[in-house]
């Protein structure tokens, strides 16, 4: 066989090293992120689906009861409140922020492959770690504002759309209010207070006297004095009276305050970040699945029924064998985070612990959960990082 | 693989000769061999074609040398650089297309472009315009590219491959798609691409165009390189043909059978078709016609048929491809 000899070229054009651009380094650079960014943005039809699943889904439901109220008022009740935002979180945004952010995930880790792009960016000589790491910071560029998007619109019509006053032991009583604010109103409202609202004193506390003193009716005054108090009919001062109802406000605060009709502020707050967090894992789960897979289609199913069957499924039934197995369910362990006042995903719960100490869950501590959800980060990470390192392009 | 280590101040330009080397390279899959101990020297500054029929293992070798696939034996190095080694340096200045070039078909060629540039060196954006001015697809650019043609993916590609600013050119079938005006102006780039200095490695079924584009050629089958070096002197190696219409073929046939001059005969309808051994002299020529004017055959028409690559590729492939 022979060999040709090396043409005399003309070099002079081309340049006369490769050029030192770090391109064998993991970290992927501004730029491969912003046109990975850019990719996914442009993907119009896809844009539409999630958003209209992440945003409109809860904002026409919002708008509805919004005008369904304005119209008849009578007949249906205020569109926000404490009651649908709980509802919508852990029931629409949870789920449908980790649908939504699955499916663009998974999208996120096949289409370069499927699409044929992937070989173009191989023979760049760009490290693939690089190229997969990349679609980290795009795809989570847009799954966490478009879940905030939807999120801030449920808190927005949930709190200022919520109703304006609460049927508290039977008394209307403005919502939403501090505690001196609401012993400020009980103040203004001690007859209102003493004749319905529960308390409980003991024997030193001058309450009970003045209760005694107030003619509330047919049933009185709900009184649950001790025994051998001194209870009878006295002359009291409106300071007095007054005095009274706002101890007695004071004592019912937390009961009041666990009824309001919109979320505090922390209970928001921390909402915000446990939605969000499920769409993160969504996303990451789902750039893993579909890198390892190659495909976007499956995965997508996969993930689906992994949210909406497998993780309630496992999330509740104690197997006895099996329950080590169910604790290492990511959807299991983000049950356990769930925030106070919120129910679980699929219902129950939603007193002040949340997820936690939920006796309908499968029992397990929060070290083990935040454990789990790690563990599920970094290794789909690293099985879609590592197949895409190892794939024939 | 190699394991020889590159200092950042080595000078491929001047201190290797080769922009492809492959020594043994080979590439399994399963009981297939698809790259059979390929030993490939492609000098630097040419256009070098790359022929085969189809299975001949033409893409996997390429495919291996870019690192899309990994080898099971043998070494390798692109512009010096060994491979994979030194992979990320190496195709720094690579540019290739591999089968058909396919892209996002929902962004534009432009923003195609875009994201391979960003995958490159900063500079590489930069000469996206300049790209696709050269490939003639500037006026589309900013087309989405579902709507191009296979022709206009083709010179996108070819554009995606220009915006490293690359040394070693890898184009596997890069006029498939192609209109002639396409092809032509393909032509006329690849050899302003080598005018600039750099190489040019040209896959293709279309010999005529290898031909009239490609300095050097290497032939492959089965997965083996089984001829390699500028395409004059494989021409020169190639058998000679002889057409020759005249009164009783068969008879002529005896007596060029007699001569034992080694000539591959056969009869057809328009009389004799003759090979004769690569090297023939024109005097063997002027002896077989001697040979039928004195044994009485009237000789209507004798014709020496040019070698070309076609018929050389055909007759390598050929006699590769009779059994054993």
């Amino acid at each position: 066989m022979r060999t040709p000899a090396p043409a005399a070229a003309n070099l002079a054009t081309v340049p006369d090293a490769a050029p030192r651009d770090h391109r064998g380094s993991p970290i992927p650079t501004g730029a491969m992120i912003a046109t990975r960014l850019m990719e996914l943005r442009k993907r119009r039809g896809l844009m539409i689906a999630l958003i209209v699943v992440n945003i409109g889904i809860p904002t026409v439901f919002l708008v509805v009861r919004l005008l369904a109220h304005a119209i008849a008022p009578k007949s249906y009740g205020p569109a926000g409140g404490y009651s649908i935002y709980t509802g919508l979180c852990s029931g629409v945004l949870y789920v449908f922020g980790f649908i939504v952010a699955a499916t663009l995930g998974c999208t996120a880790g096949s289409v370069d492959l499927t699409e044929g792009m992937f070989r173009h960016l191989v023979v760049t000589g760009r490290s693939r770690l690089a190229l997969y790491l990349a679609r980290i910071p795009a795809g989570l560029a847009i799954v966490v504002p478009m879940v905030a998007a939807g999120f801030i619109i449920v808190c927005s019509v949930c709190v200022f759309a919520a109703p304006t006053r609460l049927s508290y032991d039977g008394t209307n009583v403005p919502a939403g209010l501090s505690r001196s604010a609401f012993g400020n109103w009980a103040g203004d409202h001690p007859k209102l207070v003493i004749c319905n609202f529960n308390f409980n004193f003991g024997p030193s506390s001058p309450v009970p006297a003045v209760v005694n003193s107030i003619p509330c009716g047919p049933n009185g005054p709900i009184v649950s004095a001790p025994s051998g108090s001194q209870a009878g009919p006295a002359t009291v001062t409106p300071a007095q009276l007054k005095a009274a109802a706002i101890l007695i406000a004071l004592r019912n605060y937390p009961d009041y305050a666990s009824d309001f009709l919109y979320p505090s502020d922390s209970l928001m707050i921390r909402t915000g970040l446990w939605i969000e967090l499920e769409a993160v894992i969504g996303f990451i789960v789902g750039l893993g699945l579909a890198s390892l897979l190659g495909q976007r289609t499956v995965p997508v199913i996969l993930m689906i029924v992994l949210e909406i069957i497998l993780t309630p499924l496992f999330s509740r039934a104690r197997i006895a064998h099996l329950l080590n197995l169910q604790r290492s369910i990511v959807g299991v362990a983000m049950a356990h985070l769930t925030p106070g006042g919120l129910p679980v995903f699929g219902g129950g719960g939603g007193g002040p612990g949340g997820g936690q100490g939920n006796p309908l869950l499968v029992p397990e501590s929060i070290t083990w959960a935040v454990f789990v959800i790690i563990a599920w980060l970094v290794g789909w990470t690293v099985l879609g990082a590592w197949r895409m390192m190892t794939r024939d392009a | 693989m190699s394991t020889a280590t590159v200092p950042d101040t080595f000078d491929h330009q001047t201190e290797t000769r080769w922009a492809v080397e492959t020594h043994g390279l080979t590439k399994r899959f399963g009981e297939n061999v698809a790259v059979n101990n390929v030993e490939l020297l492609v000098p630097r500054g040419c256009a070098f074609g790359y022929l085969g029929p189809n299975g001949a293992g033409k893409t996997t070798l390429i495919r291996v040398l870019l690192g899309l696939t990994h080898a099971d034996a043998g070494t390798m190095s692109l512009l010096g650089y060994p491979v994979p080694k030194h992979r990320d340096l190496a195709l720094a200045r690579v540019g290739a297309i591999v089968d058909e070039p396919r892209f996002h078909g929902h962004l534009t060629g432009r923003q195609n472009l875009r994201i391979l540039a960003a995958a490159r060196e900063p500079a590489a954006r930069d000469r996206i315009g300049p790209a696709l001015e050269r490939v003639g697809m500037l006026h589309r650019a900013d087309d989405k590219v579902a709507k191009y043609s296979m022709g206009m993916r083709q010179r996108l590609g070819v554009a995606a491959c220009l915006i490293g600013d690359p040394q070693l050119l890898i184009l596997d079938e890069p006029m498939n798609g192609l209109d002639p005006a396409g092809m032509a102006d393909m032509r006329e780039m690849i050899i302003s691409l080598v005018a600039e200095g750099r190489t040019v490695v040209l896959s293709s079924h279309l010999l005529d165009e290898v031909e009239r584009t490609c300095d050097a050629v290497a032939i492959v089958d089965r997965g083996k390189v089984v001829r390699q070096g500028p395409i004059s002197e494989l021409l020169a190696g190639a058998t000679l043909a002889l057409q020759i219409e005249c009164s009783e073929p068969d008879r002529a046939r005896s007596l060029i059978d007699a001569t034992r001059i080694g000539a591959h005969i056969e009869v057809g309808s328009l009389g004799l078709g003759i090979s004769l051994p690569a090297g023939t002299t024109r005097d063997v020529i002027a002896e077989i016609n001697r040979v039928l004017v004195e044994g009485g055959i009237s000789v209507y028409r004798l014709q020496e048929i040019q070698a070309s690559l076609e018929s050389w590729f055909l007759q390598v492939t050929s006699r590769l491809g009779a059994p054993e």
